[in-house]
């Protein structure tokens, strides 16, 4: 079959070779063309991503530094990091960061998501407007944080003074008791309506009829949310949990702009401390390492949610 | 079914609050840049007294933010270009043909719209510097495809799986070529979802900070997220001019989201929901 089609294609005269293309079937020229229009996205695939991705992976076991070419070192990266003080602080508070943080942007944008679906006048603007925090730039959002948060002339020691709610002004990010609470506020109020407008879009598909006949049936509104809304929304509940658990895990922004990782580590979460040894101590091989040590975790999220993902595309 | 009155109530008490919540800090992001330092450090008002132009002078004369929002600009506009046309290439190939190897393309999109750059900015650091490109506005508008890319295209393979194929089968029985009804048909029917990726690109691309804090070095290639961090810890009494350049780093983004809400909003839920 190959050979015939070989020959097929050199008898063509020179002069006809745009012809000899069309001469091809249909579906190893469908195929050709297919992998012509994807042959771009390949390359940036292989090289910006697959290529990187496995070069990490060699990087964590080499001593390679910005200048030096690096060479095998075994484990030694993995017993420097885990040994280092910073790594554990890192991996408590980037656990209590996704966790409080993802529980926090699920129960308001829960909330935001309930309240926009009911029968509001203008309810376009508003979820346009409770959209804003999300379509902002992140690192805009986390430095008006910074401000309202400062200590000298923040808003929030302002109007927390004249309420008389504080006797005196709170470093709320240079003080290790209020530093991470700090850092998770500001970042829920960036990611809420990421939960919120993806729950609306799921109610917003309950029809009508359910909730109609759940009234006739007499049940109350907790139940009619707790029987209707929240079953017709687990898949969306679940990818929504899923993606923001990866996107908080590795929130590098809002902790490098508010709190720098401090005050004395409170706040360093594991992309700090991988851009602090690669980026500020220039040791490329530990900077893999740390991230490393976080790459079974993600890798298991990913398969979940590409699973969820793709069970509803087909 | 009219709602009992106490719902009612309690139904706008609840949007009140959650206006009131992501309305404060945005109306002090913008009246901070509105009011003069005698304002903000001495004399404290919640309502600017005397609205005042100074600090967006400052931030573009004294700081050169201009030359900054120049950087960005470039970066985003030919990222975004790039990512358009590539993606588009990509996810009518993924959708419309056949042949072997396309899931494992299909599923390395999905992985990588997933894989956080924090993951790969230590290799792409030392690959950026072995390219010669280190502190270069090039090594932003190539690293940047590496998300660009599979987002646009995850989300454009949703908008092509929406249009029925026949269609396009049509126009091939009169003659068009299987590329000739992607550019004739499936491109203007799509409009929607390009429009949509051309926004998402530009804002990933204009947005973007742990990249751009790694490979640029200097004022000449700083993009406005890496400025505006800079200034932080440059001065005390900053903050007159830091919101104002959040209110220019803020607008190009305001406004393509007021032009395109409507598509953002179906691409949101395309991309991150539907699939």
């Amino acid at each position: 079959m190959a050979i015939t089609q070989r020959s097929a294609t050199v008898v063509v005269p020179v002069g006809a070779a745009p012809r000899g293309a069309r001469r091809l079937p249909w579906f190893r020229r469908e195929a050709l063309e297919g992998i012509g229009l994807l042959t771009p996205t390949a390359l940036i695939l292989f090289g910006l991503v697959l290529y990187p991705f496995f070069y990490a992976i060699w990087l964590a076991f080499t001593d390679k530094a910005v200048g030096s070419p690096g060479s095998f070192v075994g484990l030694a990266n993995f017993r420097y990091v885990l040994g280092a003080p910073q790594f554990s602080a890192a991996l408590v508070n980037t656990a209590v960061l996704t966790v409080s943080a993802v529980a926090i942007k699920f129960v308001l944008g829960m909330a935001v998501a309930v309240v926009l679906n009911q029968q509001i006048r203008g309810r376009n603007f508003f979820r346009a407007f409770l959209l804003l925090p999300w379509v902002m730039p992140a690192f805009v959002v986390y430095l008006v944080w910074r401000w309202l948060y400062d200590p000298l002339s923040g808003l929030i020691n302002y109007g927390l003074l004249d309420l008389g709610l504080i006797g005196s002004p709170i470093a709320f990010l240079s003080d290790r008791s209020t530093a991470m609470a700090s850092v998770i506020v500001a970042h829920c109020w960036r990611a809420f309506p990421f939960f919120a407008i993806s729950f609306l879009a799921g109610m917003q598909t309950i029809p009508q009829e359910m909730y109609d006949a759940a009234q006739v049936d007499g049940a109350a509104r907790w139940q009619q949310f707790r029987h209707i809304t929240l079953p017709s929304l687990y898949h969306i509940i679940g990818v929504v949990l899923m993606l923001s658990t990866i996107w908080t895990a590795n929130a590098f922004e809002p902790v490098y702009l508010l709190t720098g990782g401090g005050p004395s580590d409170a706040t360093v979460v594991y992309t700090l401390l991988a851009y602090q040894m690669g980026m500020v101590n220039m040791r490329l091989g530990e900077a893999a390492a740390v991230s490393m040590l976080f790459l079974p975790l993600l890798v298991g999220l990913i398969l979940v949610v590409t699973s969820l993902l793709q069970r509803r595309a087909h | 079914m009219r709602e009992p009155v106490s719902v009612r109530i309690l139904t706008y008490a609840c949007l009140a609050l959650f206006v009131v919540m992501v309305a404060v800090p945005l109306f002090w992001m913008v009246t901070t840049a509105i009011k003069t330092n005698k304002e903000l450090y001495e004399d404290f008002s919640y309502f600017p007294r005397q609205p005042t132009i100074v600090n967006f002078v400052r931030v573009i004369q004294r700081d050169g933010l201009l030359i900054n929002i120049r950087n960005s600009l470039a970066v985003a506009l030919t990222t975004t270009a790039v990512t358009v046309v590539v993606s588009a290439m990509a996810a009518f190939s993924i959708v419309r043909y056949r042949y072997r190897g396309r899931d494992v393309i299909g599923r390395l999109i999905l992985f990588k719209y997933l894989l956080p750059t924090a993951m790969l900015f230590v290799p792409l650091y030392a690959i950026v510097v072995s390219l010669g490109l280190g502190n270069t506005l090039r090594s932003l508008m190539l690293t940047y495809l590496s998300f660009t890319v599979p987002f646009c295209t995850w989300m454009l393979m949703g908008y092509f799986r929406s249009i029925p194929p026949e269609l396009e089968e049509h126009a091939m029985v009169d003659g068009c070529t299987k590329v000739g009804a992607l550019i004739r048909i499936l491109l203007p029917l799509s409009a929607p979802g390009l429009v949509a990726s051309a926004i998402f690109s530009f804002t990933l691309a204009w947005n973007e900070f742990l990249l751009a804090l790694v490979f640029t070095m200097d004022q000449s290639t700083m993009t406005v997220p890496i400025k505006l961090s800079m200034m932080v810890v440059g001065d005390q009494y900053i903050w007159g001019q830091l919101m104002a350049g959040a209110v220019l780093a803020s607008v190009p983004v305001a406004i393509l989201y007021f032009l395109g809400q409507r598509f953002v909003v179906q691409g949101l839920a395309a991309g991150s929901v539907k699939g």
